[in-house]
């Protein structure tokens, strides 16, 4: 039975990966398209220099092969990315792999980070909430999380600045590091620069997703409460903390793994506003430079790093809903 | 213990600890060194002379790379007057103007020890113009036909004919690079060679590091054959794409230089007892631009800006002070044609088309334009209607053009405003599908130019910077003569000329010219800026032994972290 249950999650895997496969396919292919056929190109900002010409234009379009008919631009560029050669960025300067390289690590750190402490802050808050229904700390988090729930994401990063790095000036404005004084501090300094810089865009982030957490894990775990196997847990005479965090949250956990599985894009596609207004350097505001400068092969490679991360973040909360409920497993 | 390893461990120690207010001592003299943070929020497009387009690029290339001569504060840019030396310590005309052989100070060495020579100038000036590599600067340096080597020290520049530019073409367009760096890779692949982001140069500061995105670090080159730099280190600090927090780095002090202020940021700088405005002279300008064809059909006149009375008549309506008050507060003065102030062959007293609504309407009655019951002025059932497009990243120019809508409205006409993407905005003007776009224009020294921007032959071109596509022989040869004449005075005179005539033919209403603003920390002591290129002077710029701060002392004794990306001479 266990074997079996075994064979049929290896099945979904494989066949969730396929799946995956040509969802990025596809994607890749519209966007691809879409941004060839949008006005300009990548050497449109070129024109406010003077004295580049359209002569000149036309050689460098020529140098990269961006005068061949859109077909064959799409089969060679398929023929790199199978090579692993994602292409020349137009906007960086540099080779599209050594941009990702650089920029995907910062957003893994600040998405996972604001992850983490956003289910953490959320659920421990829909815990809060839930043990206490309706009293004035109920009302008064619910209130809270509202807030945040309903609060534009630039729009709290802007104050989160404002509040925390320019009127009370407790942690740096922007970037990733301490730009004069990083490369000469000792690691255990290093790391404390790098935490500091970290904290504003990860907090805010984690504002945002931590609010929505709370209000559905509350919902759940309130429908929870009143069952049956609750009752039997406190009729054995379990303290009130083991049968919340053991019984109760366990069983009350699906919704939050299924948001899991929805925050990946959502704080990939979220840290494009606040990669921004924190100069964060990572993939976010890769994507919105490259999608305004019309760096094609930019674009397109970090369109394959998110729909990938999207679908695997999926078929990661489906294997989670098995754990979390052993039902799902045979199915 | 010694002094030298005492300053070491209290630095060392503050650092480590995350203090940085703690050493006292000064490594330095009385009168220079510090550390110049510029807030920027846009990173350098490459570091490679002959490709380099972004400001911040040049910002940077400009510090390590050196031209044979500099054109100097007066920016005349007629004959040599006024030239400085740099690599190139004295020069020699021939006989009959068509060459000019420069001596290079012998003493003048690349950053990585090696002498520059002769064959580098030869190497250079090959590679701007060789169409492989496509560079910016090659039409440019279109005049100058080749370089010779006489010795290893006298380049000799040879030109096609004589102009009264050719000396600023030769000496200044082109920043020397040394042939032993870059001379090895094709030059079809230079623009994505990886040795782009680690130049060598011969300039006062030389290359430390690049983050891309985040920072550039050039640091004082202290074996410099003139003098070294007089600040230790200078770091662009990037916000990328986000004025905002490029704007807070610098008012919370985590920068000392912000080069783009903006009128609302003048008061909390002014209030701030650590910064100060700097304001000098600028080379931008605006305008509204008619096109002269067809939108619909660009083989065809356009219906109404075709009519030079019509184009007159809009101009006379637009108050221009009122306007260029409103939008940009006191940060900008009326223009006064395709040109600036600060450039040496601008007349500012040339006479403009007067503000003068009633005029406007006069005329406009003249032409047939009438009012109907709605106030709109129609003839032969078509009514005086076109649009303006401004591009969305620009909220100056969407601001000027709502309330010129309203000052067209007042005289009968009525515009549209079309707000679209730079990318669409570009490629709607080159292709002259557009009725009038508020345009700006960053002009250069060299006031050769306005052809490529208003000359008959550009409007003949496809793709051309001639957008409004306007065509006139007289100001063709006006310009002409302009460009060959001897000395600025006199072109100064042909120039006001060919102004006149332009100004009179209304191809545009000259709408601003915004005044530069920065803001600097009081510590920084700057050298004058110069308009076109704030930075021209930073190797002069310092920071007082009694007012450096602990960044100031970023990096003295101590090494960079093993394991730090930009030990590594990092991209």
């Amino acid at each position: 039975m266990e074997l079996a249950g075994r064979r049929s999650v290896v099945g979904t895997v494989v066949s969730r990966l396929l799946q995956a496969i040509i969802v990025v396919a596809i994607v890749t292919t519209i966007v691809f398209v879409l941004i060839h056929i949008a006005p300009g190109d990548p050497f449109t900002s070129a024109m406010d220099n003077p004295n580049v010409t359209e002569a000149m234009r036309a050689r460098w379009r020529a140098m990269y092969g961006l005068d061949q008919p859109l077909l064959e631009q799409y089969v060679r560029y398929l023929s790199n990315v199978a090579r692993g050669n994602f292409g020349w960025s137009f906007s960086m300067h540099r080779p599209v792999i050594d941009v990702l390289k650089d920029a995907l690590p910062n957003t893994l750190l600040l998405a996972g980070t604001a992850l983490v402490l956003g289910f953490a802050g959320g659920i421990g808050l829909a815990v809060i909430q839930a043990t206490r229904p309706g009293s004035r700390t109920d009302r008064t988090l619910g209130a809270g999380s509202m807030f945040f729930y309903a609060m534009p994401d630039f729009w709290l990063a802007l104050m989160m600045m404002l509040i925390f790095a320019y009127w009370l000036p407790w942690f740096p404005v922007a970037g990733a590091v301490d730009p004069v004084m990083h490369e000469y501090m000792g690691p255990l300094a290093a790391l404390a620069d790098r935490l500091k810089h970290l904290a504003l865009p990860a907090i805010t982030l984690a504002l945002l997703s931590g609010a929505a957490v709370a209000r559905y894990q509350r919902a759940e775990l309130l429908r929870v409460l009143p069952d049956d196997f609750v009752r039997t847990a406190r009729a054995k005479g379990l303290s009130e903390r083991r049968v919340m965090w053991v019984h109760v949250l366990r069983n009350a956990l699906i919704p939050t793994i299924s948001l899991l599985g929805l925050s990946l894009p959502v704080l990939f596609t979220g840290a494009v506003f606040i990669e921004r207004v924190f100069a964060w350097p990572g993939m976010g505001w890769v994507i919105l430079n490259g999608v305004a400068t019309r760096d094609y092969p930019l674009v397109t490679a970090g369109v394959i790093v998110a729909a990938a991360t999207v679908t695997l973040g999926s078929l990661g909360a489906d294997l989670l809903y098995s754990v979390a409920d052993p039902r799902i497993r045979g199915r | 213990m010694p002094d030298g390893r005492r300053t070491a461990l209290c630095c060392a120690l503050a650092l480590t600890a995350g203090l940085f207010a703690g050493c006292s001592e000064k490594s330095r003299t009385e009168s220079g060194g510090g550390t110049l943070v510029v807030s920027t929020a846009s990173d350098a497009d490459n570091l490679f002379p002959p490709l380099v387009m972004s400001s911040q690029g040049r910002q940077v290339v400009e510090q390590i790379f050196e031209p044979l001569a500099d054109v100097g504060d007066s920016l005349n840019v007629f004959g040599d007057a006024g030239f400085i030396p740099r690599l190139a310590d004295s020069w020699t005309w021939s006989a009959d103007s068509l060459s000019i052989a420069f001596h290079l100070n012998p003493r003048a060495r690349w950053h990585d020890g090696k002498p520059v020579r002769a064959s580098d100038v030869r190497f250079t000036l090959s590679l701007a113009k060789n169409p492989a590599v496509a560079a910016p600067i090659a039409p440019l340096l279109s005049n100058v036909d080749s370089v010779s080597v006489t010795d290893s020290l006298t380049p000799v520049f040879w030109f096609k004919r004589r102009s009264a530019q050719q000396f600023y073409d030769a000496a200044t367009v082109a920043l020397i690079v040394p042939e032993h760096i870059y001379g090895g890779i094709a030059p079809a692949a230079l623009a994505s060679s990886d040795v782009l982001r680690h130049p060598v140069g011969s300039g006062r500061f030389k290359f430390r590091r690049w983050v891309p995105n985040a920072t550039i670090e050039i640091v004082s080159n202290r074996e410099h054959y003139r003098a070294p730099a007089k600040l230790d280190r200078v770091i662009w600090t990037i916000a990328p794409g986000d004025f905002s927090a490029a704007s807070t780095r610098f008012l919370a002090g985590e920068a000392d230089f912000f080069p783009s202020v903006r009128p609302d940021m003048m008061a909390q700088i002014a209030k701030s007892p650590n910064l100060r405005l700097v304001e000098y002279p600028g080379f931008k300008f605006g305008y509204m631009v008619f096109n002269m064809r067809d939108p619909k059909n660009p083989k065809a006149p356009h219906p109404l800006f075709h009519d030079v009375a019509v184009r007159r008549a809009l101009t006379m309506a637009i108050d221009r002070a009122s306007l260029v008050r409103n939008v940009f507060d006191s940060l900008a003065i009326p223009s006064i044609g395709p040109t600036v102030r600060a450039m040496g062959t601008s007349d500012t007293t040339i006479a403009q088309i007067p503000y003068d609504p009633g005029s406007a309407m006069r005329i406009l009655d003249s032409l047939g334009w009438r009012a109907a019951p709605d106030g709109i002025r129609v003839r032969d059932g078509r009514q005086l209607a076109f649009t303006i497009m401004v591009p969305s990243s620009s909220k100056d120019r969407e601001r000027l053009a709502v309330l010129m809508q309203d000052q067209f409205k007042r005289v009968g006409v009525k515009v549209s405003i079309l707000s679209v993407e730079p990318n669409v905005f570009e490629q709607q003007q080159a292709t002259h599908a557009f009725d009038a776009a508020i345009e700006t224009w960053l002009a250069d020294p060299s006031p050769g130019g306005i052809r490529e921007s208003w000359g008959s032959e550009a409007a003949r071109t496809e793709g051309s910077k001639n957008y409004g596509d306007y065509a006139n022989s007289v100001f063709d040869t006006q310009v002409d003569n302009a460009l060959g004449a001897p000395s600025r005075s006199a072109a100064r005179l042909l120039f006001s000329r060919a102004f006149q005539t332009l100004i009179s033919d209304a191809p545009a209403i000259w709408l601003f010219e915004p005044r530069n603003v920065v803001g600097i920390q009081k510590r920084i002591h700057t050298a004058p800026l110069r308009a076109d290129a704030w930075w021209a002077h930073l190797a002069d710029w310092y920071v007082p032994a009694d007012e450096q701060i602990a960044r100031d002392h970023a990096g003295d004794d101590i090494a960079p972290r093993a394991d730090s990306p930009s030990s590594k001479g990092s991209s």
